[in-house]
């Protein structure tokens, strides 16, 4: 692990090889720029425009001046509820996948019985089931629980799909902590509940941040689930509130635009506070 | 502190007690341990899977009680060339979308691996694709490419100005298109953290004997990247099975059923069309697949892990 | 590195405290359709009982419309209604899984035809036939073509509501001007006026061909002009092989030949009717003609007003030199209809029936719909048209409704849903020209009876 911060690719011109610069390597990353940045841009720009200038004026142009209304438009249609919404749904799932993955993982690494094993083999089956496959049965059991249409019948399902994913990854990380550490505190007399949270816990933490973010992004950005499961307009989550602005604002591109900024904003700050956990996180997890 | 292990390990080594494990006594806290996630699991994830076998033989059509009907819905999704057209789709599209992720988030993941400074900033910009939900990316580049309002009208462009969602081989381009710019940061995420770790000195030792950078490329990096290619392609590929959000907002499956791949089909065929039993054959047939392709993949690649990559040394 | 001690009560209340919270969102969440008390209650005061829920449409006209309505009726103390506007496509889709789930609003929204039908099978709606039996005077407020949709073996499921609508040509007279040209009266003339416009850089006809019951009005029309009501008839009675009927693939092959001669605008396999892009086209210039519903009228109307007085040409569909229909026949939605779910509580049901008879249709109602640019399916609208501004268009609606010898509705609202879910998907083939005449009527003879 300690030679990952030194190593350097060989594509790159960098401080240890010497040599000429990768001209090719370098061209080809602004392209890729370009390809991201474009898009980008149109929507942030048209979300500045106003309707009839957006039908008359060349798409990649500054609006001068540029003009709010769209954004307007978009606050008075309750976006802030729905934001409200998917807080609430990512929240609620995101806190108990890692909680109760946390101690599902730290059981199967450290314990031995048939039901651990079986268990574990229930949560690597898991992954490899697709989500959308088992829509239907899901819309049955909840409404037959009487949960239909309500944000509960989103958390339920989120944290079962986000278990297999979660376990698979902390228990691999669990599984190279010495087994010296556990040993010792076994001496002074600790129990496994308190390995647990005074050992693995803090030394997860990087997988923890990993399973965090892929789950709440997953959640935060689901769809299908809130589709069928969910029906009147105050239950909405984000994604799903981009869906029905399309059709609402139909032509009125910049107000389905600056819908879209606004629901990607909150996550844009996130990343520019967290960029830095976000990314070690995310590679710590998946990385070789 | 703990060293970073592949996901694809955990798949293949079985469990077995760490040196050192819990006392017996302990075991059935243990046990209990694992229970809240795995009710979870089996209350929304497992028994749905046996509802979709059992919904299988049914024709409920969403709003009459469920009846027993046998291998009618089977008969029904088994004879229907739909099927066979939505399941040629998905693994076109699968194999298409990795074909053309990976070489690239591996070449990103590379260059923006590189020391420089600006390269951190690229990456910095690369990464926003992936900020916006699925949803957002459909609606936005489906304003972005109307032949009429969108951007290539706009700027005049007739070349550009092609009916990119309404021709069936157009809108498959785009669909592909769509999901590679907005996954293609995420696997370019997973390569860099796997270049960073290639250790300086192999590259060095490779220096001195006279290897240009390409053979550098082909012979070093490739291969140290092996469970990073493996990791990707498999989180691509059982992703790519369920594609689901973005083709629907973008194209509906449309036009036709160019686009309209298993996870799709399933949809319609349920909630649009009201026939349950033969959307949930459709679902198991997704969810065979996926169990075939995660197995398939970890058995392809996942030999002998534990070999160490630093041979050589 | 400090570890936090956790103690087994403080993880034991987090978990708790977690999952109570997402069970609390199921409580926070569990206000389904019927719970009372919303933003749109009123001062009724004592007597009026219960609320009632109420699902419809977003778009303009209907959509406020409905609201003054409800508004109104919730003043006048027999009851609350709260509505809920959905978009059309949407809405077709989350109408079935809510009486699927038991959670179908107290008054569902529709189209009457097979959907509805499915509905009164299964259960799910109030045979209403009785009640209005029972009440006089209810049954004439209605204009008598409009019961048809709705009643299934002599018995009625729901009332007609809002406007009906007829599928009309509208032109864009400015681009006929400019080209020279006349409105179609026949099949060749249209087929002519298509080299007309393409030659001026201009699209013949918009459509919005990713809804595909767009793209279904054009196969409606041309089978309807060729082969006369019956042979839909045979389709409709289930007929084995009823859609290899001659007429039927001569329509099939009309439509492909428009197609084929860029009858229509780039990119329409692509443009939703939901965002009313289509309707842009048109009154931006960008295509002369479109074949489309009566209520786009009002639509285009808030949207540009200009274009819909000074712009505006409106016909029925052109005939079809050698074809056995009536040119006067008409094609669409007869009326839309509220049905009463047979989940709903008693309270909530009588709520319903009150609307229906002191809510529905009242004169501002009617005013106001025909202000709008429509023809409500209320009696008492006959005489009001000529005050309108829109009376011309007005009337000619109403004069086609009326003197129409057949009102062919819309197949996929008159068909079962898995049978329009196919016919919805093989007419986007056609269009798409994947697929022949033959190969539509052969995939759709194997829908027959589902």
């Amino acid at each position: 692990m300690t030679t990952a911060v030194t190593s350097v690719p060989a594509r790159t011109g960098g401080t240890r090889v010497k040599g000429r610069n990768n001209y090719l390597g370098g061209l080809f990353g602004w392209i890729w720029l370009a390809i991201i940045i474009v898009p980008i841009y149109y929507i942030v720009v048209t979300s500045l425009k106003d309707q009839g200038a957006y039908f008359t004026s060349n798409p990649l142009s500054l609006p001068i001046p540029p003009t709010m209304t769209a954004y307007q438009q978009v606050i008075e249609a309750d976006i802030g509820l729905y934001f409200l919404n998917s807080v609430i749904v990512t929240v609620g799932t995101v806190i108990p996948v890692v909680l109760f993955g946390f101690i599902a993982s730290y059981a199967i690494v450290r314990g031995n019985s048939r039901f651990l094993r079986f268990s574990r083999g229930m949560f690597l089956f898991g992954l490899a089931i697709p989500l959308q496959a088992t829509i239907i049965p899901i819309y049955l059991i909840i409404t037959r629980i009487h949960m239909y249409d309500t944000l509960g019948a989103l958390v339920l399902p989120s944290i079962a799909f986000g278990v297999p994913l979660t376990v698979l990854i902390l228990s691999t990380f669990l599984r190279d902590v010495p087994a010296e550490l556990f040993e010792s505190m076994r001496m002074d007399g600790c129990t496994e509940w308190q390995m647990a949270w005074r050992l693995a816990f803090p030394l997860t933490r990087p997988a923890i941040v990993t399973v965090s973010i892929y789950t709440g992004l997953n959640v935060w950005n689901g769809f299908l689930f809130p589709l069928i499961l969910t029906q009147s307009p105050d239950k909405r989550v984000m994604p799903l509130a981009l869906w029905a602005f399309q059709g609402e604002y139909s032509v009125n591109i910049p107000a389905v635009l600056a819908a879209v900024v606004l629901a990607t904003v909150p996550i844009l700050v996130l990343y520019v506070v967290g960029r830095r956990q976000l990314l070690s996180g995310l590679t710590a997890g998946f990385g070789k | 502190m703990a060293a970073i292990t592949p996901v694809t390990q955990a798949v293949e080594t079985t469990v077995g007690p760490t040196p050192g494990a819990a006392a017996p006594g302990a075991k059935t806290r243990l046990d209990i341990l694992v229970l809240p996630a795995l009710a979870f699991f089996i209350a929304f994830a497992f028994i749905p899977m046996i509802g979709v076998l059992l919904l299988s033989f049914t024709d409920w059509d969403g709003i009459s009680p469920i009846t027993f009907a046998g291998w009618e819905s089977w008969a029904q999704v088994f004879t229907d060339p739909g099927t066979y057209h939505a399941l040629w789709l998905t693994i076109a599209l699968m194999i298409i979308t990795w074909a053309v992720q990976t070489p690239i988030s591996l070449l990103l993941g590379v260059f923006v691996a590189g020391h420089q400074r600006y390269r951190a900033a690229l990456a910095v910009l690369y990464f926003l694709p992936l900020l916006l939900s699925s949803a957002a990316v459909a609606i936005a580049f489906k304003s972005l490419l109307d032949p009429n309002f969108g951007l290539a009208a706009g700027l005049h462009l007739p070349f550009l100005a092609q009916d990119w969602l309404g021709n069936p081989t157009l809108a498959q381009a785009t669909v592909v298109f769509v999901i590679a710019w907005q996954f293609i940061p995420f696997h370019t995420l997973i390569y860099q953290g796997g270049v960073r770790q290639i250790p300086a000195s192999m590259y060095e030792a490779a220096q001195i004997d006279g290897a240009g950078r390409v053979r550098q490329f082909f012979s070093i990096t490739v291969p140290q990247l092996k469970y990073t290619i493996i990791t990707s392609s498999t989180l691509m590929l059982v992703g790519a099975l369920t594609y689901f959000d973005l083709i629907f907002v973008l194209t509906q499956g449309g036009p036709g059923d160019a686009t309209r791949i298993l996870a799709l089909d399933m949809y319609i065929t349920g909630f649009q069309a009201n026939q349950m039993g033969a959307a949930s054959v459709i679902a198991l047939i997704l969810v065979v697949f996926g169990l075939a392709l995660t197995y398939g993949i970890q058995r392809l690649g996942g030999r002998d892990l534990s070999a160490s990559q630093m041979e050589g040394m | 590195m400090t570890s936090p001690i956790t103690s087994r009560r403080s993880f034991l209340g987090l978990a708790a405290a977690s999952t109570l919270g997402a069970f609390g969102l199921a409580a926070c969440g569990t206000s389904g359709p019927a719970q009372p008390g919303g933003a749109a209650s009123a001062t009724g005061g004592g007597g009026g009982g219960g609320t009632a829920t109420m699902w419809g449409l977003t778009g303009k006209p209907g959509e406020s419309i409905r609201e003054s309505t409800v508004e109104a009726f919730n003043k006048l103390g027999k009851g609350t209604i709260e509505v809920t506007s959905f978009q059309n496509d949407p809405y077709k889709a989350k109408i079935r899984t809510a009486v699927g789930a038991g959670q179908a609003p107290t008054l569902i929204f529709g189209w009457g035809g097979g959907i509805l039908k499915s509905y009164a099978d299964a259960g799910q709606v109030d045979d209403l036939t009785s009640w209005i039996g029972e009440t006089s005077g209810f049954k004439d407020k209605f204009l008598p073509s409009t019961w048809g949709a709705a009643t299934f073996d002599k018995k009625i499921y729901a009332v007609p509501i809002q406007t009906t609508q007829p599928i009309l040509m509208y032109y864009n007279k400015t681009l006929f001007e400019k080209a020279g040209a006349q409105l179609p009266a026949t099949w060749d003339d249209v087929m002519n006026l298509v080299g007309v416009f393409n030659g001026q850089k201009v699209a013949p006809f918009s459509l919005g061909g990713q809804s595909k019951w767009t793209s279904m009005m054009w196969l409606e029309y041309l089978l309807d002009r060729v082969g006369g009501p019956e042979v839909f008839d045979a389709i409709f009675a289930k007929k084995a092989d009823a859609w290899s009927d001659p007429a039927v693939i001569e329509a099939c092959t009309k439509t492909q030949d428009l197609v084929k001669a860029n009858g229509f605008i780039k990119g329409f396999s692509s443009i939703a009717a939901d965002t009313n892009a289509d309707q842009a086209l048109l009154y931006t210039g960008k295509a002369a003609m479109m074949l489309h519903g009566s209520w786009v009228y009002g639509s285009m109307k808030s949207d540009n007003p200009n274009f819909v007085a000074n712009s505006l040409e409106i016909g029925n569909f052109p005939s079809v030199s050698g074809g056995k229909g009536d040119p006067a026949n008409i094609v669409g939605n007869p009326a839309n209809y509220f049905s009463i779910s047979a989940k709903a509580s008693d309270t909530e049901k009588e709520v319903a029936k009150a609307y229906f008879t002191d809510g529905l249709f009242t004169d501002t109602e009617v005013q106001a719909w025909i202000d709008a640019g429509q023809v409500p399916v209320a009696s008492s609208a006959s005489s009001k048209l000529s005050g309108s501004a829109d009376a011309k268009f007005l009337q000619l609606v109403f004069d086609l409704v009326s003197k129409a010898p057949n009102f062919q509705q819309s197949w996929d609202q008159a068909l079962s849903p898995a049978q329009a879910e196919a016919l919805l998907n093989n007419i986007d083939k056609l269009f798409l020209l994947e697929s022949s005449p033959e190969q539509f009527a052969s995939a759709m003879n194997a829908t027959i009876g589902k």
